[in-house]
This record gives structure tokens, sequence and C-alpha cells, in this order.
């Protein structure tokens, strides 16, 4: 046996630093490893083996055996390093133009969601306005009303930014957790009447599971005008969810709090499964919480140089991935940041 | 909040079934997160409700949207159990009246601590409100602060020092074991109460093991006090110790419901007042605002009448003074803080009334000047053009995995790092996306031997502060050992179709990350703008893959 196991090894070692590609490499690994590899099959002598001869045999196996994949891996570590040498031979060709090969291209279907909404709102004439992901906290809250250790903190869990590299502002800077980020912005440089829309990445310390995600969009409409109210504001949100939902979509507003609004504003839409009668997806309250909202409050105003006496706002976002996921039929939210081509190719609305 | 529901009709003439009730909630006031036969559980996350957290609070919110009669009556200041005795003080010292503006201490003695009656009514009461019945002593503070809002501390008085109560900030450095028998450090942010020699309990947050009310406390120093919210919340996250009482002194108390819980909590304990303190430094005066129908009909868009106006409001208790025909002073009851500025008033309104009550009225007025939207237009123009050409448009987180920070040898020095990840997956900000994209690629070469993706997006850069840009990234992997041909006669299309010169410099790197030969970089205007390459081999195989993939990026500026 030990002649055996030491025939085997010189044998495939030999092998092993003669070849030169990959291929055989995995070839050999088989030849040895695989199902019906010498090395896989040769323990199977062993219960013939006396036990004084099991006591030598053993660890010389275990050795050989070791060895044996050791020497696999040092020489396809060789090969691929000797494949990489041979690169500098290879040729860039930036001139020549190929014909592409033929593939189903495929818009993002948040983006392509977020396309559409925008569309419908430029109709009515509002305009995007972008807004930096990495912001100031004042941007992000205090100008919104939201001061320091303000118990409305709760509702944003924020990412911040390490600054200590720079050594200044330090937790001042942070990962936008609102689309809201803008309003300061807009507020600013635009004077009344403002129709402007923010749509993009958000982000919040939330741990991944199928229904959280610690990035995602928002989308959101700033309008300063005079005379807003809220009946403008259950007209906008009957024109979106009935745009995405459908014709018949009943829309509710109810009383919700944020602190940059007031009146503040939770959107609702009749459970498009149910009816209203009562479901899993809605919970079984026949509405489903589509979005936040509010007439802008006096102080935000006033903190953008806007006189509230004169103008009022309105601020509305709908959350964008709920909606999407209900109208794909999906329930991971995970799978619009997985870059999983099987569900992005194939992902249609429902 | 969670209000126990026969509690709550003890408290009401409620005439409508719980069913109604749950579905009434989060149309007039506030979301509800779960609703039993025994309670209901008012989603309070972030709210400004402080009179939500009470019993009470919750009866009179109850009483005016469904226009019933509370069954209690505000207490009489003049009948506190102390205002007829002459009684001596506590030895209280308060360090800083700002942050602690109200503090009393009442000593009772003759007490006889029992434990609770699991079957008995007051621990069914707690059970129901999401609370542990105890002892005695301990649900009584706990079901007055429940019914008032008041967050209420026994200590044990043998266990106090010279019985003399020091209210101060702490030490850098000194500890104290609290009730649930850790050992906690505390810092000179962090509000203590102490006494001369140690911390006996962190304000607001948890008393000490060593001052706890146990079966053989006869004498008990029993605290009502408003601390700083700012400075509780503070310590509460540091620590993460929250609790039923820290939520009530972060969101806001008053000086009303303070005394009506501490002359409750007396009388309910039984034994023997025998001295009390009150350093009050608190001046909280009620907000009268002016209220003008003509406000509220402009901003709830309904033609509402005074009477409506009139009714609505002091269902709520508020009190309203007539200024003229259609306009009101108006003060808001002691217990609602929230209400600051006269649209808290016009939201009052609308609630009474229901928001699912207002019509829809379409926008009007001029339309605003256009603003530039060349950068919208530019992406939207991009990816029909590369969907056009077959690539798939692909979204990916703006961090960078470990696997990519690994693969690629990141110099994380160079990125923007977040103070605060979620995981080591979430701590660096991505600075290009190709890595991200030939992260994605591989994955998905598990299934297709062709693939050819592309996104748009910011990548975020360590400059003297982060700097943000929108760049166009793709990678394309076709089974091929040269995809960078494929990749840049898509690139030349791309350009044409945009009307873009972007010459393409071929150069030799010694970048590890790209083919020493097969790499350019993207040049505008004698400006680098990007880049074209294939990705070194050695980084493809060490994510475990061998197909060649080609990736691109540019500036999208350069695009414009």
């Amino acid at each position: 046996m030990q002649e055996k196991i030491s025939q085997i090894k010189d044998e495939y070692l030999a092998k092993i630093s003669s070849v030169n590609t990959l291929k055989e490499l995995d070839e050999i690994f088989l030849a040895l490893f695989g199902k019906n590899g010498v090395v896989t099959q040769l323990p199977k002598e062993f219960s013939a083996l006396e036990k004084e001869q099991l006591r030598v045999i053993s660890p010389l196996f275990n050795q050989t055996k070791q060895q044996l994949e050791e020497a696999i891996n040092r020489r396809r570590t060789e090969v691929r390093e000797e494949y990489y040498q041979k690169l500098t031979q290879e040729e860039a060709d930036f001139k020549t133009t190929v014909p592409l090969k033929s593939r189903a291209g495929s818009a993002h279907p948040l983006l392509q969601f977020e396309k559409e909404i925008s569309d419908l709102f430029g109709k009515l004439g509002f305009q995007l306005f972008d807004a930096p992901h990495i912001d100031t906290d004042y941007n992000n809250f205090e100008v919104l009303n939201i001061p320091e250790e303000h118990p409305a903190r709760d509702l944003w869990d924020t990412l911040y930014i390490d600054t200590s590299n720079v050594g200044k502002l330090a937790n001042q800077l942070l990962l936008r957790t609102h689309t809201s980020n803008a309003q300061i912005r807009i507020l600013e440089n635009f004077k009344p009447p403002i129709r402007m829309m923010v749509l993009g990445r958000c982000f919040r310390y939330e741990n991944l599971d199928a229904r959280h995600e610690h990035t995602f969009d928002q989308f959101e409409l700033v309008y300063v005008d005079k005379g807003l109210s809220m009946a403008n504001l259950q007209y906008l949100s009957e024109y979106f969810l009935q745009s995405v939902l459908g014709k018949d979509t009943k829309v509710r507003l109810r009383p919700k709090y944020y602190p940059f609004v007031e009146p503040g504003v939770g959107i609702d839409g009749l459970c498009l499964f149910c009816k209203g009668e009562g479901c899993k997806v809605c919970g079984y309250v026949g509405w489903l919480e589509l979005g936040g909202a509010g007439m802008i409050h006096p102080q935000v105003l006033k903190n953008g140089g806007i006189d509230p006496n004169e103008y009022t706002g309105i601020a509305w976002g709908p959350g964008l991935e709920r909606i999407l996921m209900l109208k794909l039929g999906v329930g991971d939210v995970r799978l619009f940041r997985s870059g999983d081509l099987k569900f992005l190719k194939e992902a249609r609305y429902i | 909040m969670r209000v126990s529901i026969n509690w709550l009709r003890k408290l009401i003439e409620l005439d409508i079934t719980n069913t109604e009730l749950v579905n009434l909630l989060p149309l007039r006031t506030i979301g509800t997160k779960e609703a039993t036969e025994d309670f209901i559980e008012l989603d309070m996350k972030g709210y400004n409700r402080a009179d939500l957290l009470s019993m009470r609070g919750v009866a009179y919110e109850i009483a005016a949207i469904t226009n019933s009669n509370v069954l209690f009556q505000e207490p009489n200041g003049d009948e506190y159990i102390w205002n007829n005795q002459t009684l001596p003080q506590v030895d209280v010292k308060v360090e800083d009246t700002k942050l602690v503006p109200l503090y009393c201490v009442a000593k009772i003695e003759g007490i006889e601590v029992s434990p609770t009656d699991p079957t008995s009514e007051t621990a069914k009461l707690l059970t129901d409100s999401g609370m542990r019945p105890v002892n005695n002593i301990v649900d009584i503070t706990n079901l007055v602060m429940l019914e008032y809002g008041q967050p209420l501390h026994a200590f044990d008085a043998d266990s106090v020092e010279n019985q003399t109560i020091v209210v101060r900030t702490a030490e850098e450095g000194e500890k104290i074991t609290t009730l649930d028998d850790k050992e906690r450090g505390l810092m000179k942010t962090d509000l203590i109460i102490a006494d001369p020699q140690k911390p006996i309990g962190i304000a607001g947050v948890m008393g000490s093991k060593s001052s706890e009310v146990g079966s053989s406390t006869t004498t008990i120093l029993l605290e009502a006090a408003i601390f700083d919210p700012v400075t509780l919340r503070r310590t509460v996250t540091r620590l993460n110790l929250p609790s039923e009482a820290s939520k009530r002194f972060i969101h806001g108390l008053t000086k009303e419901r303070l005394f009506q819980a501490l002359d409750a909590a007396i009388r309910k304990l039984g034994g023997k007042l025998t001295a009390l303190t009150i350093v009050d430094n608190l001046n909280q005066t009620p907000v009268s605002l002016n209220l003008k129908l003509s406000k509220v009909n402009a901003l709830i868009g309904i033609e509402f009448t005074p009477e409506q106006v009139e009714e609505y409001l002091k269902r709520l208790n508020f009190s309203l003074e007539k200024m003229s025909e259609n306009a009101w002073k108006v003060t808001a009851p002691y217990y609602r803080l929230d209400i600051q500025v006269e649209e808290d008033l016009i939201e009052e309104i609308a609630r009474l009334y229901g928001y699912e009550k207002i019509p829809a009225k379409e926008l009007q007025g001029v339309l605003p000047k256009p603003i530039d939207q060349s950068l919208f237009k530019l992406i939207e123009k991009v990816r029909a053009v590369l969907v056009e050409l077959g690539l798939s448009e692909v979204q990916t987180y703006s961090f960078y995995s470990t696997a990519v920070l690994s693969n690629l040898e990141k110099d994380k020095s160079k990125l923007v790092k977040i103070l605060n990840p979620i995981s080591i997956e979430t701590e660096y900000m991505r600075d290009n996306i190709w890595p991200n994209l030939l992260e994605a690629a591989i994955h998905n070469l598990k299934f297709f031997d062709d693939v050819a993706i592309f996104e748009i997006g910011k990548v975020y850069r360590q400059n003297q502060l982060p700097e943000e840009r929108y760049i166009l990234s793709t990678a394309l992997s076709n089974s091929t050992d040269n995809p960078l041909l494929e990749l840049n006669t898509i690139f030349t299309r791309l350009t044409t179709a945009l009307d873009k010169a972007i010459s393409v410099n071929s150069q030799i790197t010694h970048n590890q990350e790209f083919h020493p030969i097969r790499n350019a970089s993207l040049e505008k205007d004698q400006q680098n703008v990007g880049l074209i390459a294939e990705v070194h081999p050695r980084i493809v195989n060490r994510f475990k893959e061998e197909n060649r993939t080609a990736v691109l990026e540019i500036d999208l500026k350069a695009l414009l």
C-alpha cells in the first residue's frame, strides 16, 4: 500500500508540473479527487489492512492528498501568472467597430417607473431638481424643523460621514435620509410660483430584509404658490395614484406628523387586491399606506425666504418602491439593487 | 402607547365598538400598530403628541373625535394632599435648573411592600398596557404614569445616604449599577440623581440597584420631575436604554400633570407623607394664537362656518375668545404642548372634520419659468440609446462590498467613509461604478454566458469635503477573449447618437486593475473624463470567474 501511494504521488506530481493549461489541471484534479478519482477510491482498500499498518498508512495518505492538492493549486497560480504575463502580447484596437451581438436591452424597472412619474407631473408643469446625496445635518434636518435630539429624529435612522480626516464638520455630514434636503435649496433659489420635483436615492440606517432597504429612491413635489390648499393635495394624490394604479383607485388622506409640514398628511390608496375588503397585502385594513405629504410648515417657508402670509406650499411624496412592488407583484425590495438580470429583465407590471 | 380598552372605557362614555374605534383613530388622530380585544397600540414613533402618552390624554382625544364625554374631572389644584399641611423638606439640591426645571420629592413613611397578585385587576391593567406587574409600590407608580403621563420613581429611603438628594451631571468615569444589574459608565453629559456619596439613578432613565424598593422597604422617597429632553435623549441613545418613562420625558411633560400624578400616587400608596420638596423653576404659559376663518378655509380648501370651527376646537378643549365675526384668539389646553402656530390649529379643525372628506381641487395659477433640465434629458437619452443597443440597466449600491474592496485592493484611505456603517458592506462609498458593475456582471455570468449592463448614478470622491458627480458606467462580458472590441463599438455608437466627440487615448498602464494593453483614457478638451478598458483577468479570477470582462466609465458632464 505504501508503495502504491507513493507511486500515485510521483506519477501525478510529474503530470501536474508538466501541463500548461487550466483545463488540463482540472482534468488532473478530477482524476484524483473526482467521484471515481484514484485518491477518492483509495481508502476503500484500507479495510483489508491490519491496524498496525493502518497507523502508518493513514497519515501518509492524508499527507499525500494534501501535497497533491497544493501542487495543483500552485500550478494553477503559475499557469495563470504565465497567462497574465502574456497579456502584454495582446493588442488593443479602438479603431475597428464590430457588429453588435443581438441582445434584448432593458431599462431598470424602478427608473422606468420614475420616468413615468416625472412625465406625469411634467404635464402639470413640474420640473426636475437635483440635490446632493451627501449633505449637512442642517439641510437634511434642522432647516426642516427637526432640531438635534428632537424626538422626531426617531423617524430617520441616519448614516453619518466620517470627516475625521478633514478635521471639520464632525457629525455634520450625512447621507440624505429623504429628498426633502432639496426643499431649502428650492425655496431659497426660486421665486414662487414654484413647481419642482426631486427624484433620487436616499439612505437610512436599516438592516436589510425583504421589506427593508438601507438604500431607496424617493420622489417629492415641492409646490409653492398663492392659495394652495389640502384640496390641491387631494387632487395631486388622486392624479398620481389613479394614473399608476388604475382609474378607479380610491384615495384617502389622513393625519400624519412630519415636522416640516402642517397640516401633515398620510396618503392611502384603496387596496388594489381586495378593493377594501381586507387582505394579506394591506394587513387586513383595506387601505395601503402609499405616501406622505402636507402643507409646507410656515417656519420652513420662512427659512427659505418665502413669506408664509403671502404663499402656501405643498410637499408631497409617494413611496416609490412600495408602489412598484405592488405593480410588479414583487415581494422582496432588495431585488431592485441586486443587479440580478433574471429579475430585472423579466419584471413586468401585473 | 398601548391603550388598555377596559381602562379607556372607564374614562369615556363611549358609544362605538372597538372595531369602529380602531378604524376611526387613523382617520382622525394617529395610526395604530396593533389592535386586540384588550388593547390598541398607537404608533407614536417620532410623533409630537406628548399628550397621547397618557390615558387621560388619549381619553380627551377620543372623546373629541367621537363627540363623547369623559368620565373624569380635571383635578383642582387646591385639593392636593400637601396643600393643607405644613411639611418639612427633603434635603434636595438641584445643580442646574435649566436641565431640571421642576423637581419634587415626597417622603412617605409606613410603606408595606407586597408582591402583585397576577390575577388581580391591577395586573390585568398593567399587562394590557404593556407593562409587567412587580409589587404594589412599583405598580402604583406605573399606573399613575400611564394615567397622567408623568413618570415617577420611588427610591428606598434608607439606601439614600442622609436621605439627601443631589441632582447633578455625572463626573466623567463615574459608574452606576442600574436596576437591571448592569454596571454603566457615565459621562459629563449624563444627568444623574445622587446622594452625597454616590449616584442612585440616571435621571429619567433608570434607578440604581442599591436604592431599589424591596420587601424590607418601609420609607420611600418618591420623585416626580421634569428633565431637559435633549440631555435625556442623548443619554438614552448612548446607553441604548429606552423605557416607558424616558419616552415620556423626551416627548415633554407639564407641571399640571406632574402635580396631579404626584398627588394621585401619594393617595394610592398609603403610608404617611412626612416631607416634601418642590424645586420649581418651570415657566409654562399656554400659547395663545390668532385664528382667522379665512385662513382656515384657504388652507383646507373647504368653506367652514364660524360655528363649525368653534365646535371642533371646543371638543378638543381649546378655549376661544372671539375677536371679530370670523377671528378668534385661541388657547390650547395645558396638555397640548404641540400647538405652536396657527397652522397647528387648522390641522385640528381639518382632522376633526375628516381629511378624507376634503374634495380634490385642480391646480391653478400660472406655470413657473422653465429651468435647465439638460442633465435629466441627457440621462434619459443615454438610457434610451443603451437599451436600444441591447444593454440592460442595473442599479447597484452606493457602497463597495467587502468583495470589491479586497479583490480590487482598494485604497480605503481615499474613499468616503461612513461613521456608523450598518455592516462592513456599507462602510465605504463607491468612487467608481465599474467595480460594482463587474461584481454584478460576475453574479449574472453564473446564469448567462453573455452580460451587457450599465448604470447611471453618482460616485463619491474624497476631496477636502466629499464630492459627488454623475457618471455612466457599463460592463460587458461576451464569451470572447476580447470584449473590449464590442464595448468600444457600443461607446462609439453612443457618442455618435449624442453627437459628442470624445477621444480614446490608448495607453500602456501599470494600473493592476486593467489589462496592460487594452485600456484607454477618455478625454474631452484635453481633460480626462473617463476610461474604457478590459478588467485585468487577475481581478476577474479573484471573483472566481474566468470570462473576460470590459468596462467603461464616463463623467456625464462630458456628454452634456
